[in-house]
């Protein structure tokens, strides 16, 4: 069966990874990325989670915390089924990859 | 720290982006903030705060930029125009960007460049909006810039007057042609008898076209009509405060009749809300005056004050050459009265502002003084810092960037340092100005003094400075960098050295600061001389101790000249049998407020030549008491006494200064002068008296017996034991006890009054005082700093030096004579600069010479002593240099 290449960016790859064990708080997200060595300015990142939005793979809401004795709000996100689904493929895909590059190579001497 | 402001920013960008981005990522910030440790003291909790706002505003440049970076959905969409429109915005923001977050990485720096302009810059903005409550702001009357103040000059002595004789102004208002219509006003306080007890209004008197001429119409009812101003109308307006407050809005007042003074009138209209003349006083009542049709024969039997507007295409000036061309008729036709007199128009502005102006700009001028030396300052900062920079530049030069892109680089950063500090200023000058208007004393009665804020035009007005001080102190930066080589820079970067031309720049700018520190110091060290010789002065008469209270007596009541006689008999008596009171007396003129009242001087036996105006010499009319209370010393002759009475032979007192002028080798008692047509015997010599203010000279006054025709309005003097000013109520309950309706105007103490007159000397002391204090520090510092870097630059050849055999003392020298190089040329220069500056404060100088050599050498010898301190404090590191240590680092 022939495979298509992914819909997803490697960053959105990992963005969707992060939300696919829960929902989680923007800036949780933006750390975890950070952990990965990718570095984005709080209006880069969000922008870019806009763009997930957008496409459908999350859904993104305001939720009131409370911080100290003040109230809050912050923007948490979870991923869709479509977003799942996109996951899914991708990773599917890398792990065609991974499979297809650890068999062993035919020979033709 | 509020949200709400920051929330406000979001208005300022596209709503996906505040939306899908800004709202968030403030949240995250808000969390982070609220999440630090609650911090201790107030200095750490600022800083917290500081660094959120900094966080947010990033944020907010940090939203632009990715909105604009963000790719287009159909690249085709835009056209190459707006393409290359938007790629310069974008560049102009990266660099701003660039700038902002290289400025936080350097918290040094930026917080010392951040708070020396924004010192500079709040001192600024404070002064300014002053400037643009008093000078710039318009005048609450229509097409006010048209309006101009009638003034009468005194060819022989040079003294200036608002009033004009009543002939006078009826001839100049008859043949003048370049103002719509000369109009007559007058102010003063009259008696206002409601059903309630009698109260004081403040009263303006108007002649006909009065209202026409300030384009003002009436709130309520009607203004005044041709007949209201026949000497017989009984009728009045209502001032819109007075209205309101005392007849509750009462639409029912127009038409009613209401007693004022002694007459009884009936109420035509009310005039517009906020109106007021002038506008710095209150208008509570206006009355029709009338104006006599042709001029009388004693031109000066009446005062008044003149008003017009400027006709259509008319200026000030040709208004006055029309002035000075009637005023040169009328000396011909009428030289025994108008001699050497002319009158002139001043723009209503000029004539209400008056000296308070130049004083504003001057004060203006220090300020921005303070300023270009914060910037001096700054721009050597930033050398100094650029010096650890060149590299990077040199870096970006070669991989291509261009020397005016690398000086936008700079020239961004500027801007962003001037835009913190604008800000920062900005908060500064709310503080400065509330600080500026309660220092300026109560004197100084000038329109918009009340209502000073930072508005519009003087936020306008700190953009402005913010973006010309980015300019002048990175253009520095950049352009000492522009003549760079990029390979030279290469090579020679890892000695760190800073280039010929970027050290002639920091010198240059430090001779700068220095030549415009001394020129402060001059002006404030003038003033202060200024001040010493105002408190040194003797008036002629006793400050201490005096009290004055201004009384009006019910006009009804006291009509008669005996009533008013017999009244003021008993107050003294009361007011002295006062425990605590030494002496009491009553005059009509209160020194030391400026008064320029005069009278024609005659010796009957030596009259003036025919055709000549007799000269003048001051005006008052004084009871026996008020020399005593003022202890003004008799020379010759005698007080005014029992004997001066109404209808008593007519009596005058002269000072000293008249004895010498005009009766040099005799004695002026028993010797008669005219007055008029009669002559009045001359009683008694006293000494003269500083009449109009301490830097008024001794004058020639005429004192006229108050007793003889005593005033319903008038000024007593009360010396008194102790402090006088505790005791007010009880000298005004045994003035009650006489007459309980006894009105009390003005009351304060003689010494009040003379704090009072030199107080704008005061004021000016104090802020030249502060701006120059300023200006040594920052000098200092940038001496400092300019010196503390070369000494690190040629700490190699330091060592080398004292390798060789030079001493301490001869590297101490060595760099001592470098800044002292420097300074000596700061001070030659500020010197120059201070003399030609030192002539504008000539009108505010007091005993004291504007080139005072005194002065000249304290400013420079103080300037010289700090910067010598300056340049001594890195010549004593240098000096301490180890040869061994220094020449053995690569």
């Amino acid at each position: 069966m022939g495979r298509k290449l992914p819909d997803v960016s490697n960053l959105q790859f990992l963005a969707l990874g992060i939300l696919m064990a829960g929902e989680r708080p923007g800036r949780e997200i933006r750390e975890a990325v950070r952990r990965f060595g990718v570095r984005r300015s709080a209006a880069a990142f969000y922008q870019f989670m806009a763009r997930l939005e957008r496409d459908g793979l999350v859904e993104g809401w305001y939720e009131q915390i409370v911080v100290g004795d003040q109230r809050v709000t912050e923007r948490r996100y979870r991923v869709t089924g479509a977003g799942r689904r996109s996951w899914a493929e991708t990773r599917a895909f890398y792990e065609a990859v991974q499979q297809m590059a650890q068999a062993p190579r035919s020979s033709n001497a | 720290m509020r949200e709400l402001p920051w929330r406000r920013l979001a208005r300022w960008l596209p709503a996906d982006v505040r939306e899908e981005v800004f709202e968030p990522a403030l949240s995250d910030l808000r969390i982070a903030w609220l999440s630090e440790a609650e911090p201790g003291s107030g200095l750490r909790r600022l800083v917290r705060d500081a660094r959120y706002a900094l966080r947010v505003l990033h944020l907010f440049a940090d939203c632009w930029r990715v909105r604009l970076l963000r790719r287009p959905a159909r690249p085709d969409a835009a056209t190459s125009h707006s393409r290359n429109r938007s790629e310069r915005v974008l560049m102009f923001l990266y660099y701003l960007h660039h700038a902002i977050r290289r400025l936080l990485r350097e918290p040094a720096f930026t917080v010392a460049a951040t708070l020396t302009l924004a010192l500079g810059v709040g001192a600024n903005v404070a002064v300014f909006a002053v400037v643009e409550a008093v000078l710039l702001r318009p005048l609450p009357y229509d097409e006010a810039d048209g309006l101009v103040i009638l003034h009468h000059r005194d060819l022989r002595t040079g003294i200036t007057k608002e009033f004009i004789a009543i002939g006078d102004y009826v001839d100049l208002a008859e043949r003048q042609s370049a103002v719509e219509q000369l109009v007559s006003y007058g102010s003063g306080r009259t008696t206002m008898y409601d059903e309630a007890e009698p109260f004081a209004v403040a009263s303006l008197g108007v002649s006909e076209g009065f209202f026409d001429a300030l384009r003002v119409r009436p709130a309520a009812g009607r203004g005044f009509t041709a007949e209201d101003h026949r000497p017989d109308a009984r009728v009045m307006m209502l001032g819109y405060d007075l209205w309101q407050n005392r007849f509750a809005g009462d639409p029912g007042i127009v038409g009613r009749s209401i007693r004022i003074g002694q007459q009884t009138r009936t109420v035509t209209g009310i005039a517009p809300r906020g109106f007021r003349f002038p506008p710095n006083s209150a208008t509570e009542v206006i009355l029709p005056i009338s104006v006599p049709a042709s001029a009388p024969a004693a031109r000066k039997s009446d005062w008044t004050f003149a008003l017009a507007r400027l006709a259509p295409g008319q200026t000030v000036e040709r208004a006055t050459a029309d002035m000075a061309s009637i005023s040169r008729q009328l000396e011909r036709e009428y030289p025994e009265s108008n001699q050497a007199s002319t009158y002139y128009f001043l723009p209503l502005r000029d004539a209400l502002v008056g000296s308070t102006g130049s004083a504003l700009v001057l004060m203006l001028a220090a300020v921005a003084v303070v300023l270009l030396i914060a910037c001096a300052n700054v721009a050597n900062l930033q050398l100094a810092r650029s010096l650890a920079r060149r590299r990077e530049m040199a870096v970006r030069m070669a991989l291509g960037a261009g020397r005016g892109r690398l000086a936008t680089l700079l020239l961004a950063e500027s801007l962003v340092l001037a835009g913190f500090a604008s800000g920062l200023g900005i908060l500064f000058a709310q503080w400065g100005v509330r600080a500026l208007v309660a220092l300026v004393p109560a004197s100084v009665d000038v329109p918009g003094l009340a209502d000073v804020r930072i508005n519009v035009p003087v936020l306008a007005f700190a953009l402005a400075i913010a973006v010309a001080t980015a300019l002048a102190f990175g253009l520095v930066a950049s352009m000492t960098m522009r003549l760079e080589q990029a390979a030279d820079v290469l090579v020679t970067a890892g000695r760190a050295s800073m280039g010929r031309l970027a050290r002639r720049a920091t010198s240059g700018l430090v001779i700068v600061e220095v030549a415009l520190a001394v020129v402060l110091l001059m002006g404030a060290g003038l003033i202060l001389r200024s001040f010493a010789g105002l408190l040194a002065v003797d008036p002629g008469f006793r400050i201490e101790r005096v009290m004055t209270m201004g009384i009006q007596l019910p006009a009804d009541r006291y009509a008669d000249a005996n009533a008013r006689s017999a009244f003021y008999t008993r107050a003294f008596d009361a007011l002295r049998a006062v425990p605590g009171v030494e002496e009491a007396g009553a005059g009509v003129v209160i020194p030391l407020t400026g008064n320029n009242w005069t009278v024609p001087f005659e010796r009957p036996e030596q009259p003036v030549p025919a055709g000549e105006r007799p000269p003048d010499v001051g005006w008052q009319a004084a009871s026996g008491g008020f020399f005593r209370t003022l202890e003004i010393p008799l020379i010759d002759g005698r007080f005014f006494g029992e004997q001066d009475r109404p209808g008593g032979n007519p009596v005058v007192i002269i000072s000293e200064a008249i004895q010498q002028r005009f009766f040099p080798n005799e004695s002026a008692v028993g010797r008669r002068v005219k007055l008029g047509q009669n002559t009045a015997e001359i009683v008694g010599v006293v000494g003269s008296i500083r009449r109009a203010g301490l830097n008024d000279q001794p004058r020639a006054d005429m004192y006229f017996p108050f007793e003889m025709n005593p005033g319903g309005q008038i000024v007593l003097f009360v010396r008194t034991a102790g402090e006088p000013v505790p005791m007010v109520n009880s000298l005004r309950a045994p003035l009650r006890g006489i007459e309980p309706n006894t009105l009390f105007q003005e009351t304060s103490s003689l010494s009040d009054i003379a704090s009072e007159s030199i107080r704008v000397t005061e004021l000016l002391l104090w802020l030249l005082g502060v701006f120059s204090v300023t200006a040594l520090l920052l000098a200092a510092v940038g001496i400092y700093g300019v010196m503390a870097c070369a000494v690190r630059q040629r700490t190699r050849e330091i060592g080398t030096r004292m390798a060789v055999g030079a001493t301490r003392n001869d590297i101490l020298l060595l760099v001592m004579r470098q800044g002292s190089r420097v300074a000596a040329l700061g001070l030659a220069a500020g010197l120059a600069l201070g003399l030609l500056a030192a002539r504008s404060l000539r009108s505010v100088l007091y005993g004291v010479s504007a080139t005072d050599p005194t002065t000249l050498t304290v400013a420079a010898a103080v300037l010289g002593a700090a910067t010598l301190l300056a340049c001594y404090l890195p010549a004593r590191r240098a000096s301490a240099t180890d040869p061994a240590r220094t020449l053995s680092q690569p």
